[in-house]
């Protein structure tokens, strides 16, 4: 059963003559345990899918279901509401909060979310991710990897269906790139989740089940 | 709390500028407090040692008791479970060295408003009186013989008491006697029923007197009506209420500015999910730790202060008010965060994240 589903989505902005189609009719699944990328050049269309399938904004028609649940017509406080538990977003921008140390920011997880994660299994998150050794640090003194790393385990932090990914390697070079790429692949077949990874770089294909192309709003499976 | 607390540990520099400017306001709102409650001290000390209900004075005084003179009958009129009989003047007085301007109060020893002495004796002979322990700090001593303006008559100070000053006048307390050859001279005999008011205890203020030529004003109305004191309090009232609204306005434009430096951030929390209410909650939160710490350093500044300050400066740290007004300030200042709180409310998640 489909973990993500987007039925006959569209999104466009504007009116009249100034219409933009961002994103033509869409039809889109995702299973459990699938690493899915999409790539396209920018301005495809690939964050305003990304951006509906996470419940950030709303389509302009369709409808968008995550875990049997209808997302598409809920307020904002609700889809707030399943961002937040079923959801993990990983984010071009650092989603890091920077007056907080590594450890604080999943304490602050900790505090909004439910179904927290034990003591081992954060341990285990944190070796996963080779960052035990980074919990007292400070954003701004960890390296681009490092926080990229860190926002991974804040996406991972207690189990989201659906992990989100926007660029995630957008500020690392190939080394780093490929070592991400390595663990979004492990944690999605170890916790059976779906991840998504919306990027420009055609090298990390290699790591995925499946590939969409997207382009100029349409979105079409790539046969391999 | 978490965020809030976590954040003011990280950017220690920028939340000690917002405390220091809300502990600057707080002291000078503390500060202004006790000048208005010493201010006002000045003029009342020697009114609430009575410790009365009401004074009655003539209708056409209009509430003022120098200008209030009645005789002994009306006395008659008056019902009352304590009633004292007062007679007033005012004088400059000298020891031969020293001036001052003072208050002389005619009573009767054995009533209510008889004060206590704290330091040497009660009046007993003619001419003698107790005086304001204010006198004491301007030089003035027991034994001390007083030069009256107005009057050959001399008095002698034979004791003081404490907190004794009307209208910003040292009181002189003496025998009602003693009062009328002060102010009549040769005429005291034949005007020796003369006085200004009569002060009284009572649960019954509406059956005093069915006197028309005479007014009852209760003790609080009979203060406000003293020459300069309610120009005087609302002068100082005036500041504190614009210090109320200027460290809520300060509190509103340092946390919006600090909100609006975060947007992104918050903006990406809100991504996650975060919601509006935690984040809210976590401004209050930090706008409270900021003023409580801000107010609490004033207050305790604003004491210090008064401590040193020499025996001209009236000022009297009433703690009941601070605290009041303690609480106001950061009340107002939880109300300047609101505006940052609107803005994190606002804040669209999706522009934030630069999708």
């Amino acid at each position: 059963m489909a973990v993500l589903e987007l039925n006959q989505v569209t999104k466009s902005f504007g009116t009249g003559h100034k219409k933009v189609d961002a994103l033509k009719e869409t039809h889109f699944q995702a299973e459990k345990g699938e690493l899915i990328a999409v790539i396209g050049p920018s301005g495809s269309g690939k964050s305003t899918f990304l951006t509906i399938a996470g419940g950030l904004q709303t389509p302009t028609d369709g409808e968008v279901i995550i875990n049997n649940q209808n997302i598409t017509k809920l307020s904002e406080q609700k889809r707030s509401k399943i961002r937040l538990q079923e959801i993990g977003f990983i984010l071009q921008a650092s989603n890091l909060v920077p007056f907080l140390t590594v450890r604080n920011q999943m304490k602050l997880l900790d505090q909004v979310k439910k179904n927290n994660m034990s003591k081992e299994e954060l341990t285990q998150l944190y070796n996963g991710l080779g960052i035990s050794d980074l919990l007292d640090k400070y954003p701004a003194d960890l390296s681009g990897g490092e926080r990229q790393r860190v926002a991974i385990a804040k996406a991972l932090y207690s189990n989201p269906s659906i992990l989100l990914a926007d660029e995630p390697t957008a500020s690392l070079d190939s080394d780093r790139a490929y070592e991400v790429m390595e663990l979004l692949q492990r944690e999605t077949k170890s916790k059976n989740t779906t991840t998504i990874v919306v990027t420009h770089d055609t090298r990390l294909i290699s790591y995925c089940d499946k590939v969409y192309k997207m382009t100029d709003g349409d979105i079409k499976l790539e046969e391999n | 709390m978490f965020l809030a607390w976590n954040e003011i540990k990280k950017n220690k520099l920028r939340f000690i500028l917002i405390t220091g400017v809300l502990m600057l306001v707080s002291y000078l709102v503390f500060f202004l407090s006790g000048l208005a409650s010493g201010l006002e001290n000045l003029n009342r000390e020697a009114v609430d040692k009575w410790e009365a209900t009401a004074i009655v004075v003539t209708e056409e005084s209009d509430k003022s008791m120098p200008q209030s003179s009645m005789t002994l009958d009306a006395l008659d009129d008056i019902e009352a479970k304590d009633k004292a009989v007062i007679g007033q003047l005012n004088a400059i007085a000298t020891n031969g060295g020293k001036k001052a301007n003072v208050a002389i109060f005619g009573i009767h020893k054995d009533e209510f408003i008889m004060p206590k002495v704290s330091e040497g004796e009660t009046f007993s002979a003619d001419n003698d009186v107790i005086a304001s322990d204010s006198l004491m700090e301007d030089g003035f001593e027991i034994g001390d013989k007083l030069e009256l303006s107005s009057t050959d008559e001399t008095l002698t100070i034979v004791g003081f008491t404490e907190d004794a000053r009307f209208n910003a006048a040292p009181v002189l307390y003496g025998d009602f006697s003693t009062f009328q050859r002060v102010k009549f001279g040769e005429a005291a005999e034949a005007n020796k029923d003369q006085m200004n008011g009569i002060v009284l205890r009572t649960d019954n203020l509406s059956d005093v007197t069915d006197n028309d030529a005479l007014e009852v004003v209760e003790i609080e109305e009979f203060i406000t009506s003293l020459p300069g004191y309610t120009e005087q309090s609302l002068t100082l009232s005036f500041m504190i209420y614009f210090l109320f609204i200027i460290s809520s306005v300060i509190v509103a434009i340092f946390l919006y500015v600090l909100t609006v430096q975060k947007i992104s951030m918050f903006g990406v929390m809100k991504a996650q999910g975060i919601s509006n209410g935690y984040l809210s909650r976590s401004v209050v939160a930090q706008t409270f730790i900021l003023a409580i710490i801000g107010v609490a350093v004033g207050f305790a500044l604003a004491l210090i202060t008064g401590a040193f300050l020499p025996g001209a400066v009236p000022v009297s740290f009433d703690i009941a008010t601070m605290i009041i007004y303690g609480a106001i300030l950061i009340a107002v200042a939880i109300i300047g965060a609101v505006f940052s709180v609107w803005t994190i409310v606002k804040i669209d998640p999706l522009k934030a994240i630069g999708g």
